[in-house]
């Protein structure tokens, strides 16, 4: 591992910044999400910052079942990232659909087919803590050593 | 009416003051808004559709994730429509024990609703306060239940666990502690002096409006429209439920509404513990055919099912009318016209206290 | 034919909201009582409505019905207040003119019924222009 290597991991390590969307869930997982802000679970601790912003996010938490509205559209977000990136499926649907993949509903899940999705937390919805540790194990590996891994 | 102009500030639907995704298009004359359009379509689920023609256990859980922020009250109220439906009766402990879960749903969906007015007008620190207290709330309610967010907790005929007596004790000790913490919080809000530059006198919402867009919830209430569901259910009117209100009509009497609810949420389930019968929980019952509409007071303002059930307890048509869809309309047709600056517009949309996933569905 | 840069055509989706069940009732409500086409009425609101205001149409008819013009019968026949301040479909202007015609021919002595059918003749004539 190169010098530049290492420290470019010390940094990124210390700093994720957040965007999350919410592509069609019942809200629970958005409340769990907002919830890990909160002094308690405290993920400024871990360098992580919640920004909403996909242009200087580095890690996109994708919330909901992925309805009709957002054809295209996440796409768009997805690429608006920068690179390094990755994308957490928090809850069960954007894994499955959960309880709303039935005959007659809108949605289209699972959101993999249309971004890749690095991580899944399971859970409908999942604890703050859940989505934290995804986060950081996140972290850990697909940020780090990226140059050298991708050349 | 439609109109074309000149400037058009689209906001969303990735916004960082929105918690959910929508579109507001804003019609502005310089920086004054003179008319709002919202454009939904990013959380249409289709829930209704699914809900058709599924047996009332299924439909249950499918209602209660209609909106994950207030999940109990739309358990409760599909519940109480089948139990009305069916003529079930609860036993009173049972009755009771909603009313406590209730009231802490409540609480934490108020103080959800005040951070993200703070957080959006970038005072954090209050906001973060706020949040923190709002995680005891969440420790309460997974003490009772066993779930944070979507609990389950009432099934038709009575509630799904009881309560031991050292879950009370600790629920009242906490309640001690909550009311304590936001009192000096809800007095840091109103004495603030920046707070008031940016809340009083803004997103002006009259009482005549209100009405014609059947405002509800604290949207109404900080509107001088006393309205709430919770005077026409017999558990809180044996508990004696007045329902506050302010007639102040702008952002800051809506925060000081939900303050003042949570406030009172933390006296009836004071007195729901102190006067809670003993007795069973379960009282048991079938779910028959008929057909209902039953209202029950969400945090948001009043929650509205109109259930079609066949014999076999069967849901055969279904509609949800969710507060958030009047309280919105009001908020965008209403109180941002005239808004002077766009960073109002969003403090104004978020203290309509704004829920995307109840409006779609 | 309007093309869509970063928007969706949202007319499937209105449609949606307005085939619900009640919305359903309400707006074949409606187009009974201005004997219009349900189609057409369909049409017009998904043209000049926004998502949210067809969301809420249950709402402002329920609100209409219990408070809206109490004082004159006319008004209360004809829909003066429902169809301008509670539903918006028609501007102020424009119903107020036909108030006017509508309560002067029944001052003339016009039956109420010939006068409320003029009325809405003129209404339609407004939603299709």
């Amino acid at each position: 591992m190169t010098l530049l290597q290492r420290i470019k991991n010390m940094v990124r390590a210390r700093s994720i910044h957040v965007a999350y969307v919410d592509v069609g869930s019942c809200n629970g997982c958005d409340i769990e999400v907002l919830a890990c802000l909160a002094p308690r679970y405290d993920i400024e601790q871990y360098g992580i910052f919640v920004h909403n912003n996909p242009r200087e996010a580095d890690v996109l938490l994708v919330i909901g079942a992925y309805t009709p509205g957002w054809e295209e559209k996440l796409a768009m977000v997805w690429e608006k990232i920068p690179d390094p990136k990755a994308a957490v499926a928090i809850g069960n649907c954007p894994i499955s659909g959960c309880l709303f993949n039935r005959r007659g509903s809108f949605v289209d899940p699972p959101v993999k087919k249309h971004i890749p999705i690095a991580a899944e937390v399971p859970g409908c919805p999942p604890r703050p803590t859940e989505i934290l540790q995804a986060i950081l194990s996140v972290r850990d590996s697909v940020f780090a050593n990226w140059e050298e891994s991708h050349p | 009416m439609k109109r074309t102009v000149d400037v058009n500030i689209p906001l969303g639907p990735i916004h960082p003051c929105f918690k959910e995704p929508a579109r507001l298009k804003c019609e502005a004359k310089g920086e004054r808004i003179v008319g709002a359009e919202v454009e939904l379509g990013y959380m249409k689920k289709g829930i209704e559709r699914i809900m058709k023609g599924r047996p009332w256990q299924e439909v249950m859980f499918l209602a209660e994730r209609v909106c994950g922020i207030c999940s109990v009250i739309h358990n409760m109220v599909f519940i109480e429509a089948m139990e009305q439906i069916s003529g079930i009766s609860v036993p009173p402990r049972a009755a009771y024990l909603r009313v406590i879960v209730n009231e802490l749903d409540r609480m934490q969906s108020h103080l959800l609703a005040n951070f993200s007015y703070c957080y959006t007008i970038e005072h954090e620190t209050l906001g973060m306060y706020l949040l923190d207290l709002r995680e005891q709330v969440m420790d309460q309610l997974e003490r009772l239940t066993g779930a944070r967010v979507t609990c389950a907790y009432i099934i038709p005929g009575g509630v799904r666990c009881d309560i031991p007596r050292n879950d009370a004790e600790l629920l009242q000790a906490s309640l001690d502690r909550i009311e304590r913490d936001l009192r000096r919080y809800s007095g840091m809000f109103a004495e603030g002096p920046m707070i008031a530059l940016r809340s009083r006198g803004v997103g002006i919402l009259t009482q005549e409006a209100a009405q014609r867009a059947h405002v509800v919830g604290p949207t109404a209430r900080a509107s001088g429209i006393t309205a709430d569901c919770r005077l026409n259910h017999p558990t809180y009117r044996q508990l004696g439920f007045v329902p506050v209100s302010r007639t102040d009509c702008d952002n800051f009497a809506r925060v000081m509404v939900r303050f003042d609810e949570v406030f009172q949420s933390i006296g009836l389930i004071r007195k729901c513990l102190q006067d809670l019968p003993a007795g069973v929980i379960r009282g048991g019952g079938v779910c028959k055919a008929g057909e209902t509409r039953y209202s029950g007071e969400a945090p948001r303002g009043e929650l509205t099912y109109f259930i079609k059930s066949d014999e076999f307890g069967r849901i055969v048509d279904i509609q949800i009318q969710t507060p958030s869809i009047m309280n919105i309309e009001a908020c965008c047709h209403e109180m941002i016209i005239g808004a002077d600056s766009i960073a109002d517009v969003t403090s104004t949309f978020v203290s309509a206290d704004p829920c995307i996933a109840c409006t779609e569905r | 034919m309007t093309t869509y840069l970063y928007e969706k055509d949202l007319v499937p989706q209105k449609y949606r909201i307005l085939v619900a069940y009640r919305h359903d009732i309400l707006v074949r409500q409606i187009a009974t009582e201005l004997d219009i086409p349900v189609q057409e009425l369909r049409r017009y609101l998904i043209e000049h409505f926004d998502m949210i205001l067809l969301e809420n149409l249950p709402a402002r008819v329920e609100m209409a019905d219990a408070h809206a013009d109490q004082d004159d019968p006319v008004a209360l026949v004809l829909g003066r207040e429902k169809y301008t301040l509670y539903l918006q479909i028609m501007s102020g202007a424009a119903m107020e003119s036909i108030f006017h015609a509508v309560s002067d021919r029944v001052r003339a002595g016009t039956a109420m019924e010939d006068a409320i059918a003029y009325g809405r003749e003129r209404i339609r004539e407004e939603l299709r222009r």
